[in-house]
């Protein structure tokens, strides 16, 4: 019994270890490469163990002075993303988890099939709309784009969250004279804090991440990190790797530790996501 | 309208006209949003595809010219042929992937937790950051892939150049961006089975792999539909990707529908062209999103009567 075991074991782990060399060796060689002096980035086979170096970050600073605002640009467009769908999304989910008609009913599957829409499709009819509006290079439009397209996702997981509350719960507000509103923020978002989680990574990932909108809408003064990124990318060719991987660490840890933070809250979304509805 | 009352005991003696109203009240954000810059603009995207129009030049009415010259470009017809095949092998890859880890992680490691998060750090990782790794990786000169290549005889991988390399990169890369997404679906519906299906069909005598063709596999069929849909829906627009890395390119044999779009939108700013080439991506998701829709009308409206 254990003759056959101890191979096949073997086997496991062999699969694990490609797996896992698969899905974190771009990762780990950028980022550690981008802590090696210049002449050993390219060094084969890559050194796990050298002195760190953080002159390609000093470097980056210097070279792309914009590189540090973008950063900031990246948070708040994040967070304000992530505000706003909240904030459209909560009570929305609260009406489609305690209310039934079929306006209601109608309404909830327009915007789980809007859902699906290519958001490169918007991108033409709005770019002039931006421009005659003036909020081009704006974190706002930035922040209304990226919530647009996730609050629906983010009601219909807020929706299952709130599902889970009692409604007793709300009875009883209501019979202390409660408003709808009193009663969603005192009673049910604090027992539905894990569903707020569940319902903003997602916005939250993407807003950080995006791009074509970024690129389209922004020039400066709201120019996010993905975006300048992508211009450093297309300048430097060839030699000056250091400060690149140096912006693409920068860039990418936190939201790395946010989405290792939130695991099991995207599971959950997904799960409620994908399956129903 | 059906009459309106809450899920529980309707508060009968209560109900004002304002109270009939809350729930509309609360939805009004949710749904202005989306009419505003979600659907009046596509309706606006899919007038354009009738128009001749571009920057300091007044739009004028084409009728049906804009799709004459879409359809009689070559040009549209690579893209959408790329289309085709670039998301059918991207989205088998990635269910194969996801499934192939999902099982086996199924069968519990030491420090589980942990390999599962390493599987899906990629999710963390945005398109540009994801073409920088792949771009330093693959250096043509002094990359390691190259190097390694080199040291076994074979040729490099120059992307650059070579049509069928950029094609093969471009696909690498999103197959490892999307992974993790049908491997968190796929390992749920692994975990879901039930281990009595296991124990029965053992007693049958069924082992290794037979235990996975006949019993994981049809149990998690349905998630396997869902990750499915979902990615080629998502597969169909990528645009971020093969636009950082190749913007189309080499000899057009990256280009897919969305880099069309965008480079007669935003390069030649031929907004008429690019819109009836956004009707035609619009079209196709529908028509990959239909058995979605169907579904979620199935259980949403008509269940609801």
């Amino acid at each position: 019994m254990l003759g056959r075991r101890a191979p096949e074991n073997a086997v496991r782990w062999l699969l694990l270890a490609l797996a896992v060399f698969w899905s974190a060796a771009p990762i780990v060689l950028v980022v550690q490469s981008s802590f090696k002096a210049s002449n050993r980035i390219f060094e084969f086979p890559p050194s796990l163990w050298f002195t760190p170096t953080f002159e390609h970050y000093v470097t980056l600073f210097r070279q792309w002075p914009e590189f540090a605002p973008t950063l900031l640009n990246s948070a708040i467009v994040t967070l304000g993303a992530g505000a706003l769908t909240l904030l459209v999304s909560v009570p929305a989910a609260y009406a489609y988890s305690r209310y039934r008609s079929r306006l209601l009913t109608w309404s909830a599957f327009g915007m789980l099939a809007v859902r699906m829409f290519p958001p490169i499709v918007i991108t033409l009819p709005l770019y002039p709309v931006v421009r005659a509006l003036n909020l081009q290079d704006t974190h706002l439009v930035l922040i209304i784009l990226y919530a647009t397209f996730f609050v629906s996702l983010s009601t219909w997981v807020m929706k299952a969250f709130i599902d889970e509350v009692p409604l007793e719960l709300d009875e009883s507000a209501k019979l202390d004279g409660a408003s709808v509103l009193q009663l969603l923020f005192w009673i049910i978002l604090p027992l539905s804090r894990h569903g707020i989680v569940a319902s903003v990574v997602f916005v939250v990932v993407y807003a950080w991440k995006e791009f074509l909108f970024a690129f389209l809408f922004t020039t400066s003064a709201a120019r996010t990190a993905p975006a300048i990124i992508s211009e450093m990318l297309g300048s430097v060719t060839g030699v000056a790797w250091g400060p690149l991987l140096a912006a693409a660490t920068v860039q990418l840890v936190p939201l790395l530790v946010f989405v290792l933070l939130v695991q099991r809250f995207l599971v959950k979304g997904l799960t409620i996501g994908s399956t129903k509805g | 309208m059906a009459v309106l009352v809450p899920k529980s005991e309707p508060h009968a003696n209560r109900s004002s006209r304002l109270a009939r109203l809350v729930p509309y009240l609360l939805i009004a954000p949710v749904q202005l949003l989306l009419l505003v810059v979600l659907v009046a603009p596509s309706f606006g995207a899919a007038g354009l595809a009738f128009f001749r129009t571009s920057f300091g030049l007044d739009a004028t009415w084409v009728g049906l010219e804009n799709f004459r010259t879409v359809f009689a470009d070559y040009r549209f017809w690579n893209a959408l042929w790329n289309t085709v095949v670039f998301v059918n092998v991207v989205v088998y890859l990635e269910i194969f992937l996801g499934l192939a880890i999902a099982v086996l992680l199924a069968t519990q490691f030491r420090l589980q937790k942990l390999w599962i998060s390493v599987i899906i750090a990629p999710y963390a990782v945005s398109a540009v950051i994801a073409v920088l790794m792949w771009k330093f990786i693959l250096e043509p000169d002094t990359g390691f892939v190259n190097y390694l290549l080199g040291l076994v005889g074979i040729e490099p991988i120059l992307w650059t150049v070579i049509p069928l390399h950029a094609f093969a990169v471009v696909v690498l890369l999103e197959v490892w961006l999307n992974t993790p997404f049908t491997f968190l679906i796929l390992y749920a519906a692994v975990m879901g089975v039930s281990q009595e299906l296991y124990e029965a069909a053992r007693i049958d005598g069924a082992r290794g792999f037979q235990l996975f063709r006949f019993i994981t596999l049809p149990s998690v069929m349905p998630a396997v539909l869902v990750a499915l849909m979902f990615r080629y829906i998502f597969a169909f627009r990528t645009f971020e990707v093969v636009w950082i890395m190749t913007q189309g390119g080499p000899l057009g044999s990256t280009d897919l529908l969305s880099i069309y779009l965008f480079r007669n939108g935003f390069r030649y700013y031929d907004f008429g062209i690019a819109a009836t080439t956004a009707l035609v991506m619009v079209a196709v998701t529908a028509l990959l999103a239909s058995v979605y829709l169907w579904n979620l009308y199935r259980t949403m409206v008509r269940d609801a009567r």
